[in-house]
């Protein structure tokens, strides 16, 4: 080992202590449970029952779409929304201040909290409800569109967009204004439109941040525990509090079926590790 | 014998505690021994883990009862509110890893709670024998005493207080009484949208789910069935069949059903249903008075009775302050404290105490609350009272709903 | 540049609206008695939950201060654990510095979910369950990927050479760092302090599972009254979270804005 590795070593030694024993050495466990080891339960031999058993369940198939779907549906359009506010920021030349407050609310405030801020607005007698019960648009909240609960996550997904959009302003934001200068004005003394010198140049240079940004609010609301068992309907249940349920079997031999589940979820967020590590790698040899 | 040894292995509450212990649950304490259990846990804390829904409960809990504690026997209460889903998975948990000195001393418990923290040995006792008011003022015999959900308590919770299932209705919209599951329908066809019921396994929705079973099978008919899912799910189908034909007439169309009691509670005051269920017979009345139900809003049960059951306080295996817990227990079971909760500005827990068995002043205590507007007479109450379904029971219907309703 | 473009305003405007007036409603709520349908404001006002609040059995204080050391102690360790840790990732090379930036990374996308439950089993055997120090380590874990990532960013942009110059001129590395780095990465251990700081605040199922119930924070708090629905109580318990989270980053960035104007220094970036 040369020098510099044994002084990163050391650099990185409790870092490497302190999510090796508490990052791993808890992840291990559960896997392990989930193959059927489970010997305080009385359970030795590994076996793929559990597995087999909950993916071929009346439940697991719906759930997993239905995490995948808001994930996506609301990484995407807090990608999108996201972009388009960094690029109103930009245009409108009021960044620096603007961006501060952004970055501070959504940021600051919970999943829990946002989830309550969803439940006092989109619910059937929520401020939105009532905006539109004064309009006379619906008669009683009877007729308001289940916007919270439902069975495709709307209220879910509007919790996510409302935390994601600020942070992706911000991250791209930041990035248009390192990138944006010089490259954009060549462009434009080029004789390109402001169209053009967005598409063209701003963009693909922003392509990176955009796709590694995505990755990231996808794995994390992949994930994420507080929204769904807050604001999620009854069928399906999102991934997360699918596991946590059956986390709660009073039947300590049923244990393994949860962690068959949380071991699922964990897979796919190891994979959105190597993914996002992957498109990170690539932003870098952009620049 | 397994239990004996883990208890035995530990040094305090000391000697005391051993000897506690070995005597038989059926012979009393001395006043010397219940006196050193006093001394031994005065100055103490104990901590106490239940259900945390309803603020008014909890705020007793660390008013009056705290209070209480502290004045009388010197012990400080400490008090978490936590599902009891998750207080028996925290106690599995540590049985598994072999943790004795637990941080929970005594949980608010009951039915197949019971039943499966009895399955798995989470619980110390017994112990209720032990204790002066539970001896004085308890019929340990009673049904509702010595079997908690058809499965013998033997000891190991002791009474706390008594809930039944009660609906309410905003009488000024939903004008026509409802005296069972057909009036249900009608009611729900009349106003679409706007009834719904906690999805099981709330403790709630699902003795609501039991409260339909047996209004249209019958409780007879269902209770002597072996614990077993496709018998259950023969015998139960009608009930099912209802639910099913409700569920397009219910709020979110019955594909969504709010999580908990409490979230149906919240509806109801909101207006956006028309239709609230408690186990708490005099919740509405007491919410009337408060201002956030509406003046319209009626209780009543249904022709053929709702569910009603005894809830419980029991102890640990691993609790730390054994003699606290059981300090504290006993208080729960004095005819002031009980008096005090039955009052529906506080909370309106029905008393699980033998009026034969106390003193004519003790009694008054209890004939001085006046229950209020609006609210169901407790003899009514009492006759339209069935009593719950055996505790294995309770998981099996819970998964039958969600299979057959739900999905 | 500068257009001036009023759509382009306008629309900025709507935005900065939808995002913040959902604080507004949570304000309205904290002091609502009685908001029944369908009514745009509250029929009935009451101060009775802010009074609950302050009230000394409620015992909210003891819950605000607990939260604010447990997030404050998870901030303060996990940046004296990530800076040599970004130090290193940010201007050494090494074998295996591509799997040490994944596991280091892992923690952001693999969710509490998947490792409460067999930390929980961990801490047990260990003895440290249902305490403090026990969810003070266990929020290390989604704490510490936040906490390198900024600060390797801010290693990167710092470079060695400062440090290594005055190493040079016969500074000890202590020295080195404390008069000449530190003060320049100052700004950035404060953001990421700030950053840490929330999201040990905001832990709920972490704190849940490590804390069985004993340790109770503002997120513990404030979780069943959203659950069930009780909304002027978890409106009231909400706006204390973000104002406890809004003065912590005010006192850093004041904090460090002084320590930086305090020390001199010549070359700046």
């Amino acid at each position: 080992m040369n020098r510099d590795s044994l002084r990163a070593f050391l650099l990185l030694a409790p870092a490497l202590l302190t999510l090796g024993v508490l990052f791993l050495g808890s992840l291990v466990p559960a896997l392990l449970q989930s193959f059927g080891y489970f010997p305080a339960a009385g359970l030795g031999e590994p076996t793929l029952r559990f597995y087999r058993e909950i993916i071929a369940g009346p439940e697991f198939v719906p759930s997993l779409l239905f995490s995948l779907r808001v994930s996506f549906v609301s990484s995407a359009l807090a990608v999108f929304l996201g972009t388009i506010l960094a690029l109103l920021l930009d245009e409108t030349g009021k960044g620096e201040r603007i961006e501060a407050l952004l970055s501070s609310i959504p940021i600051i405030v919970p999943h829990t909290v946002a989830a309550l801020l969803v439940l006092n607005l989109l619910s059937r007698t929520g401020i939105l409800a009532r905006v539109l019960f004064s309009l006379g648009w619906i008669a009683s909240p009877a007729e308001m569109t289940a916007l919270v609960f439902d069975r495709r996550g709307t209220g879910i997904i509007a919790a996510y967009l409302w935390k994601g959009t600020p942070f992706v302003a911000v991250v791209v934001y930041v990035v248009l204004r390192n990138i944006d200068g010089r490259l954009r004005e060549t462009a434009l003394i080029l004789g390109a439109s402001r169209m053009q010198a967005l598409r063209h140049v701003a963009l693909p240079l922003l392509m990176p941040t955009l796709s590694s940004t995505f990755v990231l609010l996808f794995g994390f609301s992949f994930g994420a525990f507080e929204a769904p068992f807050l604001l999620g309907p009854t069928f399906p249940r999102a991934l997360p509090t699918a596991a946590y349920s059956a986390y709660l079997n009073p039947d300590i031999a049923s244990r393994p079926y949860s962690m068959a589940l949380i071991a699922i979820i964990t897979a796919i967020a190891v994979a959105l590790v190597y993914l996002y590590s992957f498109l990170s790698a690539r932003k870098e040899e952009r620049i | 014998m397994n239990r004996f040894k883990e208890i035995g292995g530990r040094v305090i509450p000391g000697i005391l505690l051993l000897s506690l212990l070995l005597l038989s649950p059926v012979q009393p304490l001395s006043a010397n021994e219940w006196e050193s259990v006093l001394n031994s846990s005065r100055g103490t804390r104990v901590t106490f883990y239940g259900w945390g829904g309803d603020p008014r409960v909890n705020s007793w809990l660390d008013t009056f009862v705290a209070l209480r504690l502290k004045e009388r026997y010197g012990l400080s209460l400490e008090r978490v509110g936590m599902d009891i889903g998750e207080i028996l998975n925290k106690l599995l948990s540590e049985k598994t890893a072999g943790k004795s000195d637990g941080v929970i001393d005594v949980v608010w418990i009951n039915g197949e709670n019971f039943f499966a923290a009895r399955q798995n040995g989470l619980l110390f006792g017994p112990f209720t024998g032990s204790l002066p008011n539970f001896r004085d003022f308890v019929d340990a015999e009673a049904g509702d005493v010595a079997f908690d959900f058809g499965f013998p308590t033997e000891g190991f919770e002791a009474p706390y207080g008594k809930a039944q299932l009660v609906f309410f209705r905003d009488a000024a919209r939903l004008e026509r009484p409802i005296g069972g599951h057909a009036d249900l329908l009608k009611a729900a066809k009349l106003h679409p949208g706007e009834i719904t019921y906690p999805a099981p396994p709330d403790f709630t929705g699902s003795a609501f789910v039991r409260t339909i079973i047996c209004d249209i099978v019958g409780r007879e008919k269902i209770a002597s069935l072996p614990a077993d899912k496709d018998v259950l799910r023969v015998a139960v189908a009608p009930a099912m069949e209802f639910l099913s034909e409700i569920k397009p007439y219910l709020w979110m169309n019955g594909e969504s059903y709010p999580a908990s009691g409490s979230q149906i509670k919240n509806m109801f005051e909101d207006g956006e249903i028309l239709l609230g269920m408690s186990y708490t017979p005099f919740l509405a009345p007491g919410k009337v008075k408060t201002g956030e139900f509406p003046e319209s809003t009626e209780s009543f049960v249904f022709e053929k009775g709702t569910l009603g059951n005894t809830h419980f306080l029991a102890i640990p295996f691993n609790a730390s302050n054994k003699n606290g817990a059981m300090v504290l227990i006993n208080a729960l079971l004095d005819p002031e404290a009980q008096a005090s909760k039955y009052d529906p500005a506080v909370w309106g827990d029905l008393p699980v105490l033998d009026p034969a068995r106390l003193p004519p002043e003790r009694n008054a205590l209890f004939e001085s609350i006046v229950v209020g507007k609006g609210s169901i007479p407790l003899r009514t109450l009492l006759e339209k009272r069935v009593p719950e379904l055996p505790a294995t029971f309770i998981p099996i219907l819970d998964e039958i709903w969600r299979e057959t309703v739900l999905r | 540049m500068k257009r001036g473009c009023s759509l382009a305003s306008a629309t900025l405007f709507l935005f900065l609206l939808a995002l913040l007036l959902p604080a507004a409603v949570l304000a309205v709520w904290s002091f609502t008695l009685r908001w029944p349908w369908p009514g745009l404001l509250p029929r009935a006002f009451s101060t009775d939950q802010w009074s609950a609040f302050f009230s000394l059995s409620g015992g909210a204080f003891e819950i605000v201060g607990r939260s604010a050391l447990l997030a404050g102690g998870v901030t303060v360790l996990s940046l004296l654990i990530s800076l040599p840790a970004a130090k290193a990732l940010a201007l050494l090379s090494f074998p295996g510095k591509r799997i040490v930036e994944m596991l280091v990374l892992a923690p952001v996308l693999v969710p509490p979910i998947s490792y409460a439950p067999g930390m929980h089993a961990l801490f047990l055997r260990i003895g440290i369950a249902d305490s403090f120090t026990g969810v003070l380590l266990s929020h290390l874990v989604p704490c510490l990927p936040y906490g390198i990532r900024i600060l390797t960013n801010v290693f990167r942009a710092l470079g060695e050479t400062l440090e290594i110059q005055a190493r040079v001129l016969g500074a000890s590395p202590f020295r080195a760092f404390f008069h000449i780095t530190l003060p320049l990465i100052a700004p950035g251990i404060a953001s990421a302090g700030g950053l840490l700081f929330i999201v040990s605040l905001s832990q709920y199922l972490l704190t849940f599972f490590l804390g069985g119930g004993k340790i109770v924070t503002l997120s513990l708090a404030l979780f069943p009254l959203v659950k069930s629905g009780e909304r002027p109580a978890a409106a009231v318990w909400s706006i204390v979270f973000i104002l406890v989270s809004l003065s912590f980053c005010l006192v850093l960035e004041k904090g460090v804005k002084r320590y930086s104007s305090s020390t001199e220094t010549f070359f700046l970036s």
